[in-house]
Order: structure tokens, then sequence, then C-alpha cells
């Protein structure tokens, strides 16, 4: 056995090699865990606790406005929203900020045709890249000035995370109150005929725009596509309203709500402006 | 431990002998039946490389965080009510109303909620940091490939508890972005649609969807996240801490190449660097 010598130890013996010194240093001129690394980790603990005691407090007393109002916007939001209404007329879907860059990133991505990479693909990629990394880069090397690829998607990663997240956080919220003032501005540059107009009070008010863009109107968010031409599709008010009650049934895989509880008259009434918007001249 | 006398004890030293097994025998007894007690000497006890620094107690915070989401976690499901039905009285979702009562009359109800509400965010600010911390330090390399892989688990799990948590105060934020993200589940390839449906658990988000989030958040992914930062710890202390790496006193560092033999003609070999070789040798280990 062993009579052989190596010319030059593979990786994994190295690696073996430097892990039995590594055991052996920390035996031989380590400290112990407690107290020394203990009294750190519990001075950072004690900190983590007083910041999210701090977060919580500001949360209360900032967002306490006048008259004891609990819905009253403080510095870290409102205390208590609007309790949920399936059949609202009036919303705008925005995850907690740590899924901003997905919101965001279904932005990046065109409804219908590559939608799937911004929902599934790219996270997916990224996830298993971010798994995979200790066998992607499988040298021994540890100092950063040594590792200028680890530091370069390192930078890279953090600053797209940091630009996503960003952007998700100040994307443009379409308002209700603000894009009702557009129908005018619609009924002119579309030439709606009268009997659109009340589906385009509805479509400005139900929270359409939430995603969907409109003459210029809108958030374009999750990869929606624009509607200002929606009519030259000539889709038929039946498909406009089949599809409202129930987008995922009439267009397989679409992320779009349900819009059913609208009722019947209402959803006629959008599916009506739908089809009379032939774009804007 | 017994202590032997050359000479009869006085009754002073049999008095505090006997004082001293008493006091130390609920550990004995435990020792002697789980071995528990040598587990969190060696826990306490263990060396840790002599140049770690403060970004490496990183990892206990997020551990601290995640207790903070535990503790108050259970409370608030004292008093929380995971229904969507409507109350007749008021016509406000159920759930709705028992976030309202947490916040404005259960007594600290509102640092309790807020707690956990801003604990998420502090939580998974940690793990993020943790992470970057261990890929600086190149500590994902052999032997630590497998509690890399644990930790990215971690923070899945930590981002789908914010998902699940979300959803429960029934508010329209929540509601309409719970509709949104299990529509965007939906549209995975094969198990895509099956999970949309089981997420809902019927064509729409309703009192199903409230419930169901409720038992993956404060059952099935707790449960998850228990066992994986177990497995987590466990790793860190058989496998060790790393020091960083750019200190002079690394742990594990290469032995210095050996000088040319010409420049010091009285040397043949090299003072080895290794551990134990230097006046490092007088002090004692452990404390045990």
């Amino acid at each position: 056995m062993a009579a052989i010598p190596k010319e030059k130890p593979s990786r994994i013996d190295e690696a073996r090699a430097q892990f039995a010194r590594y055991k052996a240093d920390v035996k031989a001129r380590g400290k112990p865990f407690y107290p020394y690394a203990m009294f750190h980790d519990t001075i950072m603990s004690l900190v983590v606790v007083c910041v999210i005691i701090g977060l919580a407090a500001m949360w209360k007393w900032s967002a306490w406005g006048p008259g004891h109002d609990p819905t009253h916007k403080g510095l870290l939001g409102p205390e208590v929203d609007p309790p949920a209404d399936p059949g609202t007329t009036s919303f705008v879907p925005r995850p907690d900020w740590y899924f901003y860059f997905l919101f965001y990133l279904l932005r990046i991505f065109k409804w219908p045709e590559s939608v799937f990479l911004g929902t599934i693909g790219v996270p997916t990629i990224a996830l298993i890249l971010l798994i995979g990394l200790p066998f992607l880069d499988r040298r021994r090397e540890r100092r950063l000035s040594a590792r200028p690829v680890a530091m370069v998607a390192a930078v890279l990663t953090v600053l797209s995370m940091a630009v996503l997240t960003w952007k998700g956080a100040t994307a443009n919220e379409a308002l209700a109150s603000e894009v009702i003032a557009d129908v005018p501005h619609w009924v002119q540059v579309e030439n709606l005929p009268s009997g659109a107009l009340p589906g385009a009070k509805l479509f400005a008010t139900a929270g359409c725009t939430a995603c969907h863009t409109y003459a210029g109107a809108g958030g374009s968010n999750l990869g929606a596509p624009d509607l200002t031409d929606i009519g030259t599709r000539n889709l038929g008010i039946d498909f406009q309203i089949r599809h409202l009650q129930c987008p995922s049934c009439v267009n397989p895989g679409s992320p779009m709500p349900h819009f059913a509880s609208l009722g019947n008259e209402r959803l006629h009434q959008l599916a009506v402006f739908l089809e009379a918007s032939k774009g804007a001249h | 431990m017994a202590t032997t006398y050359r000479r009869t004890p006085t009754k002073a030293e049999l008095r505090r002998q006997r004082m001293e097994e008493l006091v130390n025998y609920p550990l004995d007894w435990l020792e002697e039946r789980s071995g528990l007690v040598g587990g969190v000497r060696y826990f306490l006890f263990r060396n840790v490389p002599s140049d770690v620094n403060w970004m490496q107690t990183l990892g206990s915070a997020a551990l601290t965080a995640f207790l903070v989401q535990a503790i108050t976690g259970v409370i608030l499901a004292m008093y929380y009510t995971p229904s969507a039905s409507t109350d007749p009285a008021t016509g406000k979702p159920v759930a709705w109303e028992s976030i309202v009562n947490i916040t404005d009359h259960v007594t600290m109800g509102w640092l309790v909620r807020g707690m956990h509400k801003w604990g998420a965010s502090v939580f998974i600010i940690l793990m993020f940091l943790h992470m970057g911390r261990v890929f600086l330090f190149g500590a994902y390399k052999y032997p630590r490939e497998l509690n890399w892989i644990v930790g990215v688990l971690i923070l899945v799990m930590g981002m789908m508890e914010g998902f699940t948590g979300y959803l429960l105060p029934w508010d329209q934020t929540a509601y309409w972005a719970s509709v949104v993200g299990i529509n965007l589940n939906g549209t995975a390839p094969f198990l895509g649609p099956w999970l949309a449906q089981f997420l809902r658990g019927g064509q729409e988000i309703g009192g199903e969807t409230l419930t169901r989030f409720y038992s993956l958040h404060m059952l099935v992914i707790p449960a998850a996240i228990i066992g994986l930062i177990t497995l987590h710890l466990y790793l860190v202390i058989r496998l060790g801490v790393t020091s960083p790496p750019w200190s002079k006193e690394a742990a594990g560092m290469e032995p210095e190449e050996e000088e040319p033999v010409t420049a010091r003609p009285g040397l043949t070999r090299p003072v080895p660097r290794t551990a134990g070789g230097t006046a490092m040798q007088a002090e004692p280990g452990g404390r045990d």
C-alpha cells in the first residue's frame, strides 16, 4: 500500500490536510467559546432585540396619529390596513419589502411570452446557483484578493438585488383617485363612445391599472400587457367577460386575479370599454 | 470531586463535602443518564480560533431574531383567530378584527405584534448579512459545503414564513398580494397549478386559504426551520468556526514555504509554524 509516492497531493487530500491543521491550530491556540466569543454574541443579540423593540415602538407611536386613528400612516406605515374585501374595486398588490426584487423582476419580462422567466425561471436559476456555490467554487483559497471572480459576482449580485428592491419599492402605484382623473383624457384620445364611459370609470377604479397600463397611465406590474389598443384584437364582449371572470381559464397560466365578484353588469361595462379601446390617436 | 485526606477529615470538611455532593447531585444524575452536561460543557468550552471577530456574531444574532419570532408568535396565536368569515355584529372579517383587538386592546399586544412584524424583517436582513459574511470569509468551502446548503434552505424557509404570515392580518394589502403571489406560483410548469390550488384550498382565495396559510406559518415551516437550525448548529460545532481569511494567525494556515537553504547556511530545517510549536504550548487548552 502507498508504495508509490504521489507526485502532487490531490485537491481533496490538500483540503483534508488543511482541515486537520485547522483543528490542531484551534485546539492549541484557540480560545474557549465561553466566555470570549459568547460575550460578543450576547451583546449582538441584545442589540438585535433592542432594535426589534425600537421598531415596534416607532411603528406604534408614529402611526398613533391625530384622533387615535389606527390607519394613520406613520414612519413605518399604518398599524392596520382596511380589511380584505374580495369584491373590492380598488387595490394595489404589494408584497413585503424582501419580495420587492421579485416583484420588480416581473416588470422586466413581458406577458405572456417571457413572464415565465420572471416568475419561475430567474429565481430558480438563482437558487440553484446559490445552493451549488460550494461546488462551483472548489478552490481552497479564502483570501478576498485572490478570489476576483467571487468578488465580482458578489458585488454584481448585491448591486442587482439592491437596484431591483429599490425599483420595486419606488415603483409607481396607480392610485384609483389619480387614475380616474385621466378618464376624460382617455375619451378624447381613444374616441370612446359614451357607452364605454361607465366601463372606463370602472377600469380606472377597479385596480386594473395596478398592473396594466392604459394610454400612458397605470403600472405595468407583473408583466401585464398594455391595454391601450386591446379593442383592435376584436376578442369580443363574451370573451372579455369570460376572461375577467377567470383569466387563467381562458388563458392558461395567467397570474391575473379573478374579477367574477364584480358582478355581471359591471363586467359587461368593462368588456364594452375594452372592446371600444382601439388605440390612442 | 472527592478530596483525599491524609488525616481524618474534620467535621467542617465532611459537611462541606456532603454539601458539594448534594448540590451537584441533580447534574450528576442528569449526566449519568444522558451525557447532556458533558455536551453543554463541550459546547461552552470548545475552542474557537483566537481571531474570530464581530462579523461572526451575525449567525447567533439571526438565531436570536428567530427566537423572538417564535416567542411573539406563540403569544399572538393565543389571541389571533384565523377566520375569514364576517362578524355579523360589525360586518368585518373575524381575523382582521382579532388583529385590531391585539393591536388596540390586549395588554402590550401592540408591542408583541410590532415585534413579530418587524422582527420578521430583522430576521431576513440578518440571514442575508450572515450569508454575506460566510461568502466573504470563503467559509462555505470544504468541509462546510453541507452547512452552506442548510443555511440557504433556512433562508428560503424564512422567506416562506414571510409570504404565509403576510396574509394572516387579512387586510387589503395582504389579501391582494397573496392573490397575485399564489397566481404567480401557478405559472410554474408541472407543479405550479397544483401548488396554487393547494395553497388556495379551492378556486378562490378565502377562508380555506387563510387556515392553510396559518397552519403552514405556525406549524409546518417553523418545525422545518427548527430542524434545519439544529442541524446547522450541530455542523457549526462539529466543524468549527473559520478564522477571517486576512488574519495573520488564521487557524489552519499553510505552513510557510521553505526558505532557500543558501540564505541561512546554518539552518537546515525551517522552524515549523504549525500549532503548538511555539510559546502557545505553555498555555493550557480548554477549561476542562
